[in-house]
Order: structure tokens, then C-alpha cells, then sequence
């Protein structure tokens, strides 16, 4: 059942997942469109998510989006205490001090994310929450898992060192979540949550909006979504079978790289695997000085990606 | 006492991995249910290509760890490419020796052939040097007007073809008394299936491998007329004996069960576990992928012969099953059994671009099927008891 709906209020507005933004190009949503798709999020009960652009709107769109409960996704420049704020790590040093907001969507290839890990064990504990977002994921080549996995570690060591001095556990995706979930906590775009494009059209998410070549045709303001039934976890033969909860399930990486929503790529799989793997060393490495967590199990794997489990059956 | 035939199943049935060159699109035929809507006479596969695409698959032992392989050539026709595909075959076979690959002394070469060409010297000299690594089949539909029908010339109105393929069945059946035949069924076929298959028995064909076209063609009262033909051949079957030495596909003890949700989950079609390549030297996983078998979708290319296999590609389809694809119906179909699907109509067929939605076109077919069906095996295991009662009565009742 839907229960959110994200409007991307430009064709500039920030990349907030693992999409990229088509070209520079400014291009807002009309009058008319914003209050038809605020409309459409009132009548089917749905949370909505406003995704801005780096520049100021006009003042007439204020009123409009106020009329309607909110969660606004703006750039740091432009973000509240309150919103998500969304920054790319390799643009967040000389700004790491300003923020403190509550929720924080930190963007970056792993190689970003490996050079500038002093800078993100700093965020972790200066704001609410932080969902690691890594980009570039479409792409063929192997990624860079060491690196990928040496930055885990050294995130796992330094949130135990802080622990034992008395810090609280900070909230971070890639690495606390998984401690608390017991099923799937994936993005859910096409069962839980919708997208409107600046153009007025449904999308299943930003990344479709973005990106001409995965050809998922929603029509117009209609919202019918062909096959809804595929974007369900029931439908997804690898997903089902998988315990790696906190993974983002990125719906557009499946079709970018395997040509179906259900199916999740090689390194999407990997990468989540040695998150979850990461998790439960942290989980270790902190009942080690004392009770932490009872009743939270995380079983060791002999596989990094599911598929294996399955072909293997 | 008489006892059914039972046929041989396929060589290395489930170990062995199926490689498709799809030499040509050309075709001499343009048969009316033929669902290569892109033939063409220019898309012909060049040695370079051929030799790139063995290259790359031989020097990637790794990925393909099946016991054995099949090679298989496939068009259009694929023996109007008959100089081609004996060089292949000679590289395949030195090439295999020489990198002391795993498939060396387990390989086939295979052939499906409208059989117009069979007879030619070319095709005879490369039958003899291969012979003991071949299996060929030739389609032939069944009588005259029955194949004529459908097999028609390309670009000579509605010349039929019967007459030029069944010359050469003797030939080859001398060669390969076991081989068995492939017929497609579609809406116009129906009134003379009966006949066709005891004509292909009559001409020697011992394996008639039948099955309903895939499509969505199929009107209203086609299912019954179905059924009545395959009671109709049944009756032919079992009252002149035919089930001791011939076997017709369409009648399995093992169609028209319940299938368990969980236990039966595995899904019908290969496509994926087998790699088909074209002129271009793009790899699919099967060769209804290729564009020349899509009417309405893009082709879904898994690599090709420069960049090697994309395994991202392959994941949906080595975790398709039938759960996931299947609608609610086909999951509660009490008669499920035996319901075949091609994955490659699927995807042509389905409301988006995916594999993972299950075409119904056949569905009232496939329920005709197994009402024909139950009724062959009661009416034959009756018999068969009936005999075996006689005997136990008398020594020398003569049916044994």
C-alpha cells in the first residue's frame, strides 16, 4: 500500500539516492501540477516528501506546499534543523561544523567515502541520523569493496572506542540499522512510495525521472503501475531469501543493471552483505564490554551475495 | 504383454550446456507460424565472428562448468551455412583437444534442419565425418496438407514443402534410426493433427515431439477441436498398437497434476543456462532473445564476443521460478502439470519489459491436452490389463 509520495519540485533538485541528476538544466514544477500532485498525496492519505533544488523557490509555491504536512529533502545550503538535509562527502569538509541537522543523506562514491573517513567519524556524532548513500553503482566494473570494507572497519572500531567513553550508538544506515531490524527495511519505491516529476508524470522513483533509459512508462497522472506486483519482496526471488535488511533495495540499480525491478546486481548484494557483515562486528565487539542488544541475533554467512544460496539449492 | 514405448531422453539431458550459433537468418522456408519475425538473407555469422565467440567460451572454462556441451547451430536454416559451420566444428574440436578443455569427449553437434538440403554433398560429407557427435532432426509436420500448409516456400506463393523434405527421410533415418521429429501446432493445424502424427509414424519416425505454438493465436472452439483430434489419435494409438514402438509427445503420464507451490518451483524453460550468439556477435541466453524472434520488445543482450558475459544480465534468469512469474491461477491450477512455457514469449508477450510474467495463451489448450490425455491412459492401461488378464489364463493368447 502506498504511503509516500515524493515530488521533486525541479528537474534540479538534489539527488538524494543513488541517481544522478539528468544535466543542470533548472526546470520547476507549474502551479498547477504542484497543487495537483499535492491533491493526489491528500486523497490517498500519503506522506509527502518535497525534494528542492539549490536555489530559492518563488514565494508563491511557499504557501502552496505549506497547505499539506511535509518532510522537505533540500541541499545543505538550503536545509532547516528539520529537513533531510542531503550533502556529498567530498564537499562536507569545510562545512562539517554547520552540520547539526537531524537527519543527514551523506552522498559519495566508496572511494570519497574511503578518503575522507575522519571527516565522516566527525558527522556521525554531530547530527541525529546519517544514511550513507554510495553512488555510482550502475556502473560495470568491479567496485572498490576493500576499500569499501576497510572504511566499515574503521567506522565499527571508532563508533566501539567512543562507545566505551561513554558516547551513545549513533544512528547510521549502513551500520546500526541492521542491529535493530528483524525483516526487510528496503526503499519500497513502486509498493510504499511514488514519485512526481516536475513534468506532473508518476514515476516509481527520482532515479526513473532522471534516467530515459530504463523504460518504466507510468501514465501521466494516472497511476497505474504495470506488473505492481514485481516491486513486492514476495517477488523477488534473491531479496526474499536475504537477511541483509538495512539494504536500500535500489529498484532503479536492479533495472539499470539486470533489466528487472526483482533483481538486485552483483555488487549491490556484495555491498550490502558487507554491511550487514560489519554490523554484526560491531554488535561482537560491543558485548564484549557487557550486555548490548539481548535478543539480537545476526548469523554468520558462508556467501556475500544470495544469488549463491539460491543457484546452489 | 504390451507395454508403452518408452523414448530415450535427450543426450545428457540436464548436465549439458546448450551453445546456439545462429549462423544465418536466412531461410529458404517462410513457414506461417514461424516466430523469427526478422528473418533476413543479410545477417549471415562471419568466421571471425564464429572463431571470437569459441575463443572467448573455451578460454572460460570457469564460467562454463557443465559436464558437457552441446553445440548447436540454429537459423533460419542452418545448413544453407554448411562451409561455415564445418569449419567451426573442425576448430571446435581442435581447439578442445588442444586446451585439454573438460568437453573434449563430451560434446554433440545438433541440428534442427527443415531437411531441404540434407541430401546435398556438402551436408553428407560433414554427416560422415561427425557422425557418432551428431544429432539432427528435420521438421516435417505430417501429411502433405498438413505440412504444406504452414511450411511454405519463401516468395513463391503458397508452394508447399512436404514433397522436398520427405525425400530425404529415409536417408535420414538410415542415418539416425533413434531421431525424432519437432512439429508446431497453431489454430489451422488443428483438423489434421490425428493424421499427422500416424503419418510420421507410417513414414518411420518412431519420436514425434508436438506442441502447441506459444502465441496468442488460439480462438474460440480451437480447444475443443483439439481434443477431439488428440482422442482421435489416441483411439488410432492405442487400438492398432502404436504404443509399443511409437511415442507421441503430447500424451505423458506425467501432465495434469497439482504442482506444489514450493516443492514444484523450478521454472520450465532453460533460457539463461544456455547461450545463443548471432552475426554481430552479441551473446543472448536464449535465441528467442534475439531481436529477429521479438515482435513487440527490445533484445536482451547478455554481451558479446569483445566485452564477454555482463553476469548481471544472467541473474534473473538462473533465479526465475515459477512462483514468481506465475499468476495466482496458474499457481491454484489443479491440472498445472505439464503447462509448458517459452520465457522468451513470455517477455514478448508480458505488459512491461520483463521475464517475470507468465503468457496464459495456452491455457485452454493445455486443459483440452490433459482431458485427451487422461483419457489415452485410461483407455490404454485398461487395455493393457485386459491383455494381462488374458494371459494369466492362457499361455497362449499370442499378444505376448
Amino acid at each position: 500500500m502506498l504511503k509516500y509520495l515524493i515530488i521533486l519540485l525541479d528537474k534540479s533538485s538534489i539527488p538524494f539516492c543513488h541517481y544522478d541528476r539528468k544535466g543542470s538544466d533548472c526546470g520547476l514544477i507549474s502551479v498547477d501540477n504542484l497543487k495537483e500532485a499535492i491533491k493526489f498525496g491528500m486523497k490517498e492519505n500519503l506522506m509527502i516528501q518535497f525534494v528542492y533544488p539549490e536555489y530559492d523557490l518563488p514565494n508563491e509555491y511557499l504557501p502552496i506546499i505549506d497547505s499539506i504536512d511535509h518532510i522537505n529533502i533540500k541541499p545543505f545550503i538550503q536545509a532547516g534543523k528539520d529537513d533531510i538535509c542531503v550533502i556529498n562527502i567530498s564537499d562536507a569538509g569545510e562545512l562539517i561544523q554547520q552540520i547539526k541537522h537531524d537527519t543527514v543523506v551523506v552522498r559519495g562514491t566508496i572511494c570519497e567515502f574511503s578518503h575522507n573517513i575522519n571527516l565522516f567519524k566527525n558527522l556521525i556524532y554531530n547530527v541525529g541520523r546519517v544514511n550513507v548513500v554510495l553512488t555510482s553503482l550502475t556502473q560495470t566494473q568491479n567496485i572498490e569493496i576493500s576499500l569499501y570494507s576497510k572504511f566499515l572497519d574503521e567506522t565499527v572500531d571508532y563508533i566501539v572506542s567512543e562507545t566505551k567513553k561513554g558516547r551513545m550508538l549513533p544512528k547510521l544506515n549502513i551500520l546500526t540499522d541492521r542491529l535493530t531490524l528483524d525483516k526487510m527495511n528496503n526503499c519500497n519505491a513502486g509498493t510504499e512510495t511514488i514519485t512526481i516529476g516536475p513534468n506532473g508524470k508518476f514515476y516509481i522513483c527520482p532515479g526513473f525521472y532522471h534516467d530515459s533509459d530504463t523504460d518504466i512508462e507510468l501514465n501521466g497522472l494516472d497511476l497505474t503501475i504495470p506488473n505492481k506486483r514485481l516491486y513486492e519482496l514476495d517477488k523477488a526471488p534473491i531479496c526474499r531469501e536475504c537477511d541483509a535488511f538495512q539494504c536500500h533495495r535500489c529498484i532503479w540499480i536492479n533495472k539499470k543493471r539486470t533489466n528487472e525491478v526483482n533483481t538486485p546486481s552483483h555488487n549491490q548484494c556484495v555491498i550490502s552483505h558487507y554491511e550487514r557483515n560489519a554490523s554484526l562486528k560491531l554488535l561482537s565487539k560491543l558485548r564484549e564490554n557487557g550486555p548490548f542488544l539481548k535478543g539480537v541475533s545476526i548469523p554468520v554467512l558462508d556467501y556475500l551475495d544470495p544469488f549463491e544460496k539460491i543457484i546452489n539449492k | 504383454m504390451s507395454q508403452p514405448f518408452v523414448p530415450k531422453t535427450a543426450w545428457k539431458s540436464g548436465v549439458a550446456k546448450t551453445i546456439t550459433f545462429i549462423v544465418t537468418k536466412d531461410c529458404q522456408l517462410a513457414c506461417k507460424y514461424c516466430y523469427l519475425v526478422g528473418k533476413n538473407e543479410k545477417e549471415r555469422m562471419s568466421w571471425t565472428t564464429a572463431k571470437a565467440a569459441i575463443d572467448y567460451i573455451l578460454a572460460h572454462e570457469d564460467f562454463f562448468k557443465e559436464e558437457s556441451v552441446i553445440w548447436d547451430f540454429i537459423g533460419g536454416e542452418p545448413f544453407l551455412e554448411i562451409e561455415l559451420i564445418d569449419k567451426i566444428c573442425d576448430y571446435l574440436k581442435t581447439e578442445m583437444f588442444r586446451l585439454d578443455h573438460h568437453w573434449f569427449n563430451s560434446y554433440r553437434f545438433s541440428f534442427s534442419t527443415n531437411g531441404i538440403n540434407y541430401d546435398s554433398p556438402k551436408v553428407q560429407n560433414f554427416i560422415t565425418k561427425n557422425h557418432s557427435h551428431l544429432s539432427i532432426g528435420i521438421t516435417i509436420d505430417g501429411t502433405p496438407r498438413k505440412h504444406d500448409l504452414n511450411r511454405v516456400w519463401k516468395g513463391n506463393g503458397e508452394k508447399g514443402s512436404y514433397l522436398d523434405v520427405v525425400r530425404n527421410i529415409p536417408l535420414w533415418l538410415s542415418q539416425f534410426p533413434e531421431a525424432g521429429t519437432k512439429v508446431t501446432i497453431s489454430s489451422a493445424d488443428i483438423p489434421y493433427i490425428c493424421e499427422s502424427v500416424l503419418h510420421l509414424f507410417s513414414l518411420g519416425i518412431h519420436e514425434v515431439n508436438i506442441n502447441v505454438v506459444f502465441e496468442n493465436v488460439w480462438h474460440n472452439g480451437d480447444d475443443e477441436a483439439f481434443e477431439k483430434q488428440l482422442m482421435d489419435l489416441a483411439d488410432a494409438i492405442i487400438d492398432n498398437g502404436y504404443y509399443q514402438d511409437f511415442t507421441c509427445s503430447f500424451f505423458s503420464e506425467l501432465i495434469g497434476k497439482p504442482l506444489d507451490i514450493e516443492r514444484d518451483n523450478q521454472n520450465w524453460c532453460g533460457a539463461g543456462r544456455m547461450l545463443a550468439i548471432d552475426a554481430a556477435g552479441n551473446f543472448y541466453p536464449c535465441t528467442r532473445f534475439a531481436a529477429y524472434s521479438l515482435r513487440n520488445k527490445k533484445p536482451i543482450i547478455i554481451g558479446n564476443i569483445t566485452d564477454g558475459i555482463d553476469s548481471d544480465k544472467l541473474r534473473p534468469f538462473l533465479t526465475l521460478d515459477r512462483k514468481t512469474q506465475s499468476s495466482q491461477e496458474c499457481l491454484d491450477c489443479e491440472i498445472a502439470s505439464g503447462c509448458a512455457w517459452c520465457q522468451g514469449e513470455n517477455y514478448d508477450a508480458a505488459s512491461t519489459s520483463t521475464i517475470f510474467q507468465r503468457s496464459m495463451a495456452i491455457c485452454r489448450m493445455h486443459k483440452a491436452r490433459v482431458r485427451a490425455n487422461n483419457y489415452y491412459w485410461n483407455k490404454l492401461y485398461r487395455k493393457i490389463e485386459l491383455e494381462a488378464d488374458i494371459c494369466t489364463k492362457n499361455t497362449n493368447c499370442g499378444l505376448c
